[in-house]
């Protein structure tokens, strides 16, 4: 046989349909547009391992999903194709910020994020940093069904 | 006093069955108010207290839908307002289980009020705020009544907490909450010492003579929404 057929009975063997066995194992992968946020503090610091909770537009009172941020105070999550207002909250230790990002056909607008910086309290900042297709990026979302979210 | 902390929570418990939604406004000082500062959960310097009464006196309310949303970030809130008026003077330490006590509760067009605007003020009798009770500290007891009667206006973003609120719909009611944050005038013992927080608060060292003293709220940033932050004017 020579290399080229070798070649494509291999090929032909990974395109075979595979028996659907208890401990097969699937993966898909598959392009998405997501939103990535960073959250942090005036100081510079990030908001690392903070909590976050994200909500849809249709159901701005009960959580979409929720999460925790990197160690970076980054997170990402891919939004339903839903037009409208994403809030999103970010709290740690008594600090806490909303961000707002607006969905439109053209894209994300960020309308806000930041609480101001004063004596006491660490400013917290939540900024949209990038919109695009970010491919099978890491996000840490729990998606919640509409059923058993809290409120 | 008494009697309009009893008028406020009268209006709390005011039916409004026939209205399109309602919204009621409690007030809390969560609870370091309620529990007081225990270990190891003391003050920054050390003391533990025991409130036995913390009387606020609030006015010149407003809750405002506001979009976009107001991101606290200076004195003036655009939006549609719903006047909740005041004053309403409360005891912060005789609060319900989950540490509020209810101020107002008004009939609300439905809709997302995301913003709140309050003042903390005195009047001639009674100081704007006042927290007595009892500090503990190496075998030390101390007696104290604090007051302040400086005014604070606030203009506040959306209630930052466990649960989002002030959404009214038909029918239903919703809430809002003014909250102080004790720990920014005493500071707190479980955080770091170069926390932002403990580096401008006083701590209770400053009082630790006892009896009636004032003090002043210039810096403190005591008011809050829940974890959501204001801005704050003095008047």
């Amino acid at each position: 046989m020579t290399r080229g057929y070798r070649l494509a009975a291999f090929a032909l063997c990974l395109a075979a349909p595979v028996p659907a066995l208890s401990h097969a194992a699937l993966v898909t992968a598959e392009t998405a547009t997501a939103i990535r946020l960073q959250a942090g503090y005036d100081t510079g610091d990030p908001m690392a391992h903070a909590q976050v909770r994200i909500y849809a537009p249709d159901d701005p009172a009960r959580p979409w999903g929720q999460g925790v941020t990197d160690r970076e105070g980054g997170f990402e999550f891919i939004p339903d194709p839903l037009p409208g207002r994403w809030s999103v909250q970010v709290r740690q230790a008594g600090h806490g910020a909303m961000a707002y990002v607006e969905v439109g056909a053209a894209g994300p607008v960020s309308l806000s994020t930041a609480t101001r910086p004063d004596r006491v309290q660490q400013a917290v900042m939540v900024a949209l940093v990038a919109w695009g297709a970010l491919g099978t990026a890491l996000f840490a979302l729990r998606k919640r069904g509409r059923g058993d979210a809290s409120s | 006093m008494i009697r309009q902390i009893l008028v406020a929570t009268g209006l709390a418990l005011t039916p409004f069955a026939a209205m399109s939604g309602s919204l009621t406004l409690y007030a809390s000082a969560e609870d370091l108010a309620t529990e007081g500062f225990t270990a190891p959960r003391l003050t920054r310097d050390g003391w533990a207290l025991e409130f036995t009464r913390i009387t606020a006196r609030f006015d010149q309310i407003t809750a405002w839908q506001t979009d976009p949303p107001f991101m606290a970030d200076g004195p003036r809130i655009s939006g549609t307002p719903l006047p909740l008026d005041g004053p309403f003077t409360v005891d912060l330490v005789a609060a319900d289980a989950d540490h509020r006590v209810a101020l107002v509760t008004v009939e609300a067009p439905p809709g997302h009020y995301n913003a709140l605007s309050w003042a903390m003020v005195a009047d001639e009798a009674i100081p704007a705020l006042v927290l007595e009770g009892v500090a503990r500290k190496d075998g030390t007891e101390v007696a104290f009544s604090l007051q302040t009667s400086e005014a604070i206006a606030h203009a506040c973003g959306e209630y930052l907490g466990d649960t989002r609120k002030g959404f009214v719909t038909e029918g239903a009611g919703a809430d809002l909450e003014i909250t102080l944050h004790l720990d920014h005038l005493f500071g707190r013992a479980d955080r770091a010492p170069d926390d932002p927080m403990n580096l401008a608060a006083p701590g209770f060292e400053p009082f630790a003579g006892g009896g009636v003293q004032a003090f002043s709220l210039d810096g403190l940033h005591l008011g809050h929404v829940g974890e959501g932050h204001c801005h704050d004017t003095r008047l």
